[in-house]
């Protein structure tokens, strides 16, 4: 009688890590999953790259196929981007931060790189949005985004967060990292060029 | 600029861009090739390939 106890409790536990197992997998997928819009999106960044030294980057690619401006979806589609280098050689070349950031977003990045490179204290919201020349709204926009990318990391200190560069994007070579050429033409067309 | 005075050469032309050692944001608008606006004043720009 023990061995058929111990052997249902088994079976149940099994049956539970499956249907968590399940459970986690369904409220990943959706996260992650690209919607034909997002694939819209990737289509014609995947046409436009490379063309006139193009490397234009996910928010322009939006508003070029006409999908709404959204953080959440800008972050599926260069999160896509990011995981997929073999979809065009542009992302191998130049690296998928150049291709899924906006510039408010390259400017901030910047300012934090060169701070630290320079040995100053972490920048408040403030001064970073200062420097950038955008809100702070805008530049907490900027910064969630930066982070979520793994660009950057949150330090609640006292005082109010800060933040610190991941090293790797410290070690990049200065005044080539960040940038953004941003051309466009009165026919309509936008796009980034290298 | 090689696209500037090349392939879009016949173009209105806006470039938005940034100082490579800080953040100042550079706004430069060309004509047909020629520059029409440089701001800030202070922009230093290289035309090169003749």
């Amino acid at each position: 009688m023990p061995n058929i106890k111990s052997g249902r409790r088994l079976v149940s536990l099994v049956i539970c890590s499956i249907l968590v197992f399940a459970a986690n997998s369904m409220a990943a997928q959706p996260k992650g999953k690209l919607t034909t819009s997002d694939k819209k999106v990737i289509d014609f960044l995947v046409n436009d790259w490379g063309k006139d030294y193009s490397v234009t980057s996910v928010d322009i690619a939006m508003d070029a196929v006409g999908v709404k401006q959204s953080e959440e979806t800008r972050f599926r589609i260069g999160s896509y981007i990011k995981a997929h280098p073999e979809l065009h050689e542009v992302i191998r070349r130049w690296g998928w931060v150049t291709l899924v950031l906006t510039p408010d977003e390259k400017l901030i990045a910047r300012v934090l790189i060169n701070t630290e490179r320079e040995g100053k204290p972490n920048p408040s919201v403030s001064e970073i949005a200062k420097a950038v020349g955008t809100g702070e709204g805008q530049t907490n926009s900027g910064l969630a985004m930066l982070e979520r990318y793994e660009i950057i990391k949150r330090d609640n200190a006292a005082g109010g967060p800060s933040y610190t560069v991941v090293p790797r994007y410290l070690k990049w070579e200065p005044r080539l990292d960040f940038l953004f050429h941003t051309v466009t033409l009165e026919r309509g067309r936008r796009f980034n060029t290298n | 600029m090689l696209l500037v005075s090349g392939k879009l050469a016949n173009e209105k032309i806006t470039i938005d861009d940034s100082s490579p050692e800080g953040t100042a944001r550079i706004h430069v608008e060309f004509d047909k090739g020629k520059l029409v606006k440089a701001d800030p004043d202070s922009t230093i720009l290289f035309m090169g390939g003749g």
